[in-house]
């Protein structure tokens, strides 16, 4: 087999087609005022997308020479890849309300976002609109890469059925404080009432810490996983709620395989952590109960939660930028985050929910609770390298806390001391 | 691979014989396989040559038109690969996989092809259930393997106190068995597929005369079918490495993402996490490209080994 | 004796189809109930929570009749593709030789070994930028339409058959097509069709690739149709699960019909070496 030979040739034919192929391409600067039909996409959750077109007819209807199409790019994970890939063969709509802000810094390196600080009213609109919320989405070079859309802040559900029959009250289960939510827990599984009592994916996917760890840990410090390019959760707060998690995992508490299906759903496991989206979700499923994450002490009024928010960005490839604007300030306007919370339970990232659609929450008295924990959510941090992060905590979290292979301690601490490295390598 | 290439006859005439001197004995050969190198060369040429470049520079992909330092890093990212005990660990994780995987695989495809291309009740039945486990959807089969090998699951009610602990797929040891164990049986229908179809070309008569000089069914198997099938055996055990060294769905949706602690990782899997989701195509064309010098390294000394028997 | 062996025979490929068939009875019984049971009765059919909603809630997502003609034209592409040009090279790399030969091999080899993660942002680069085809079926099929596997294949059947076969044909004055057309070809029908049902499978199946390359829902293949459909309903399906192995069932239904359509041409005409003996 003449591999050596073979190789040669191919190295050196790729060598001459890399060559020629790499350049040559179409400015990516923008302009902020060119009008005309863009391009958007959105999730292809079934509410999201009936919300969507109901927008994108209103917009037509009124703007014929401004004609918006809109597609459906996948929820979860692969929508990143199909994303960054749309930006890499500059083919990416104009605006996708899907952006995942874990994902920003990643499509920011790529040149793939345009900075809303281009447009006139740029900030002045995102700082009304969200206020104090809307900070924390600013990007390190001061600049706003994504207007924060809408949130879905964690809560816990319980189920009240295995609750009441572990003999748990249904009302005001004991889960306040971490004492209180491992008794409970082993309550609800010594007495059979579920096989698990919490049951999230023990997956070493990046995400899946901002549904185990990152909630817990946001209510007990009310901080974002690193600051000022500093890891902030190797320190009292960050130990606790590991040290909770690895006990949960050591006395079979939580599930440490993998799953298909929806634990909570089929009455597997008997509460979760979710945000609202899963009040329509589990609505004639489980007869469920919510309340706040728990924390050392038991929770406070104002304690945070984790917001796992999707917000919008607009791309580089769109050539009709002032349309692209246009029409994200038409969408998310007061009148149209109202169709969205109507339509999809989920809390537009806007100041004063609860007091700007009164009507509604008086008619779904169940999502109150997340509307008033909407005011209060913190976000994954804007940091470069950010998945890399959040990679590198979770297969810190995975060894040590799900599997005991090591000390959740020092794991914090060493994963800690990598992030910090990580970050301050990034920002070169 | 070219051990088992007949050796053509020279070519007679004049006219042949100098078109053979530039081209080789059989010049039309060019003509039959240029749609193929043309393809190669336009779909694949330049996004093959464009990873080996990447795997040697500092390179993150951007937008058209926005242009940012790439400078040349020699052999860096190979170095920051090789360094990364996840790395080295799914190396070790793909050898595992590959000492299990294949010769479970050639050996069992083998037998179920000639019991499956005797004359049996229900041929149809047995053929079609062995190929079914390959046509279907892995997120499918990854619930029927989960019910199969999870802690309460059948095996492990089967087994009562004999059951590994942790069970299979968060153990450690198991993890990565578990998972060569899987693929072998998801696949294996393709690989009987390949060897019914080898069998049809073993000429009858070589059973017949094995039959006459009183060879029992195993002497004429060893004597008759296995050298007879043995280009497909090449085949079947090339393809099983390859697909082996290329393994991604199972450890991402069967252990989570490679768990417990890495032990089922496959180098693919890390090269989706390097380069696609946290953007280090640079380092994750290194682990390819090592993984690709990896197997075909191996085919080598497949190769040598197969000589070295003949 | 020989009756003796052929009954271990049998019972040890009923044992062994029990082992493959599972998972597709697993999935037929799970795509049925109405509620999800993972736990080990979950594998046994509750006649009185049987019952299509998963079904009819796919033909009521997805315009299943419009994605199926997608995924047979991009397949049908691909196998064609395949077949014709795939031949070609198998034969020349087996039974010809000519210079150039070794690196076309060792290019093809290398292609099979390459993993497409490493290739997929660049190769969508090319398609979609270098040669526009965004939103089309050529797109979706141009990586895959001369399937490297399958020219392995060819290569290796082809490499099965005598040399002096091919000699003796040559000799009297055929033309290589000819040769390869009257000759060669009738006596690799078993590995025509086994590469037919193996590059069918990967289009078919096939997710990420389409779905880069079509954004418009009427230009979806099935697999990504279905896929959708999985991730949105989800969270909204009355038993998600169940609604996952009925977009599998669907899925596979079609591959599954094709092989038992195409499975009793494997063997060439006189019926094997296995009557007697």
């Amino acid at each position: 087999m003449q591999i050596p030979r073979a190789g040669a040739a191919v190295l050196s034919l790729i060598l001459a087609v890399t060559g020629c192929s790499a350049g040559a391409d179409t400015s990516a600067t923008g302009d902020a005022t060119a009008r005309g039909a863009i391009d958007v996409w959105f999730s292809n959750n079934a509410q999201e997308v009936a919300w969507g077109r109901q927008v994108v007819q209103a917009w037509n209807a009124a703007h014929p020479d401004e004609q918006v199409t809109a597609q459906q790019i996948p929820a979860g994970q692969t929508s990143e890849a199909v994303i960054s890939a749309g930006i890499i063969a500059g083919n990416a709509p104009c605006l996708i309300y899907n952006t995942s802000p874990a994902a920003v810094p990643n499509f920011q390196a790529q040149g793939g976002l345009v900075p809303l600080d281009d447009f006139a009213d740029g900030t002045s609109y995102v700082t009304a609109r969200s206020g104090e919320l809307g900070a924390q989405y600013r990007s390190p070079n001061g600049k706003i890469y994504q207007l924060p859309w809408k949130s879905n802040p964690v809560m816990l559900f319980y189920n009240k059925t295995a609750f009441a029959e572990a003999g748990i009250s249904t009302t005001a289960p004991p889960l306040a404080t971490y004492t209180d939510f491992l008794a409970t827990s082993q309550k609800v599984v010594s007495s059979g009432a579920a096989r698990y009592a919490i049951f999230p994916s023990p997956s070493s996917q990046f995400f899946q810490s901002w549904f185990d760890f990152y909630p817990m840990y946001v209510a007990e410090s009310g901080q974002q996983l690193v600051v000022d390019a500093k890891a902030t959760f190797d320190s009292d707060a960050g130990r606790a709620v590991a040290g909770l998690w690895q006990q949960l995992y050591a006395q079979n508490l939580a599930g440490k395989e993998a799953y298909t299906g929806d634990a909570f759903a089929d009455g597997t496991a008997a509460m979760a952590s979710v945000g609202p989206w899963a009040v329509t979700a589990y609505q004639d499923k489980v007869e469920w109960g919510v309340t706040a994450v728990p924390t050392r002490a038991g929770s406070a009024e104002n304690q945070s939660t984790f917001s796992d928010a999707k917000n919008v960005a607009l791309y580089t490839a769109c050539t009709n930028r002032g349309t692209a604007w246009d029409f994200l300030k038409f969408s998310t306007s007061s009148e149209q985050d109202g169709e969205l919370l109507a339509m999809t339970g989920q809390m537009p990232l806007r100041q004063d929910l609860v007091r700007e659609y009164p009507a509604y929450f008086a008619a779904n008295p169940q999502y109150k609770v997340f509307a008033a924990k909407a005011a209060h959510v913190v976000d994954v941090p804007n940091t470069p390298a950010s998945v890399e992060v959040w990679q590198t905590f979770r297969d810190a979290w995975t060894n040590s806390v799900i599997f005991g292979k090591e000390d959740p301690g020092k794991a914090l601490a060493d994963a800690a001391a990598k992030i910090d490295d990580l970050v301050n390598r990034s920002r070169r | 691979m070219t051990a088992v290439t007949p050796e053509a006859k020279p070519a007679t005439t004049r006219r042949h014989r100098m078109t053979a001197s530039v081209f080789g004995p059989h010049p039309v050969g060019l003509l039959l396989s240029a749609p193929y190198a043309v393809y190669v060369a336009a779909v694949f040429a330049y996004p093959l040559g464009m990873a080996v470049w990447i795997s040697f520079h500092d390179y993150i992909f951007t937008a058209p038109g926005v242009s940012v330092p790439r400078p040349f890093v020699g052999i860096d990212n190979y170095t920051t690969a090789l360094a990364d005990p996840a790395v080295r660990q799914s190396f070790v994780n793909i050898l595992i996989f590959l000492v299990i995987n294949v010769p479970l695989t050639v050996v069992l495809s083998l037998l179920l092809a000639t019991a499956l291309n005797a004359a049996i009740p229900f041929r149809t039945f047995f053929r079609v259930s062995f190929y079914v486990p390959y046509v279907t959807a892995s997120v499918a089969v990854v619930g029927v393997w989960l019910f199969l090998f999870s802690s309460d699951g059948l095996v492990n009610q089967v087994l009562g106190d004999l059951a590994p602990d942790p069970s299979w797929l968060i153990n450690e040891k198991w993890a990565m068995p578990s998972i060569a164990l899987f693929v072998t049986w998801k696949q294996l229908g393709f690989f009987i597929l390949l060897y019914l179809a080898a069998l049809q070309n073993v000429p009858r008569e070589l059973y017949e005369s094995a039959a006459v000089d009183g060879a029992g069914r195993w002497r004429s198997f060893r004597a008759v079918t296995i050298p007879g099938v043995r280009p497909a055996t090449t085949l079947v055990t090339l393809l099983a490495i390859i697909t082996g060294a290329n393994l991604f769905t199972e450890p991402y949706l069967l252990t989570n993402g490679g768990g417990p602690s890495g032990k089922s990782a496959s180098p693919v899997l890390l090269m989706y996490q390097r380069g696609i989701e946290q953007q280090h195509p640079d380092v994750a064309a290194a682990i390819g490209v090592l993984l690709v010098a990896g197997v075909l390294l191996l085919a080598g000394a497949r190769r040598l080994l197969e000589r070295r028997r003949e | 004796m020989t009756r003796g062996l052929s009954w271990w025979r049998t019972i040890a490929l009923t044992l062994g189809a029990i082992t493959f068939l599972f998972p597709f009875y697993y999935m037929i019984v799970g795509s049925l109930q109405v509620a999800p049971d993972t736990s080990l009765s979950g594998a046994l059919p509750r006649p009185d929570d049987l019952s299509f909603d998963n079904y009819s809630e796919i033909n009521a997502a997805i315009g299943l009749w419009r994605s199926l003609l997608n995924s047979v034209l991009v397949t049908a592409g691909v196998v064609i593709g395949t077949l014709v040009f795939g031949v070609l090279a198998g034969y020349a790399l087996a039974q010809l030789r000519y210079r150039g030969r070794g690196t076309l091999f060792a290019v093809m080899l290398l292609l099979q070994v390459i993993p497409f993660q490493l290739l997929v942002l660049p190769l969508y680069v090319q398609v979609v930028r270098g040669y526009g085809l965004a939103d089309s079926y050529l797109g979706m099929i141009l990586p895959f339409v001369i399937n490297s596997v399958a020219v392995f294949v060819f290569r290796q059947f082809f490499l099965q058959l005598p040399v002096e076969l091919f000699e003796a044909a040559r000799l009297d004055g055929a033309s290589e097509i000819r040769v390869l057309r009257s000759v060669a070809l009738p006596l690799v029908r078993p590995a025509l069709l086994t590469a037919t049902l193996l590059t069918f499978i990967g289009p078919w199946n096939e997710f990420l690739w389409p779905f880069l390359i079509t954004k418009e829902t009427g230009m979806q293949p099935l697999a990504v149709a279905l896929a959708n459909y999985m991730s949105t309903v989800a969270s909204a399906a009355t038993n998600p699960y169940g609604a996952i192995l009925a977009g599998a069932c669907v899925l596979a239904a079609p591959a599954v019909l094709l092989f038992v359509g195409f499975q009793r041409h494997f063997v060439s005409s006189d019926v094997g070496s296995g009557v007697k003996g």
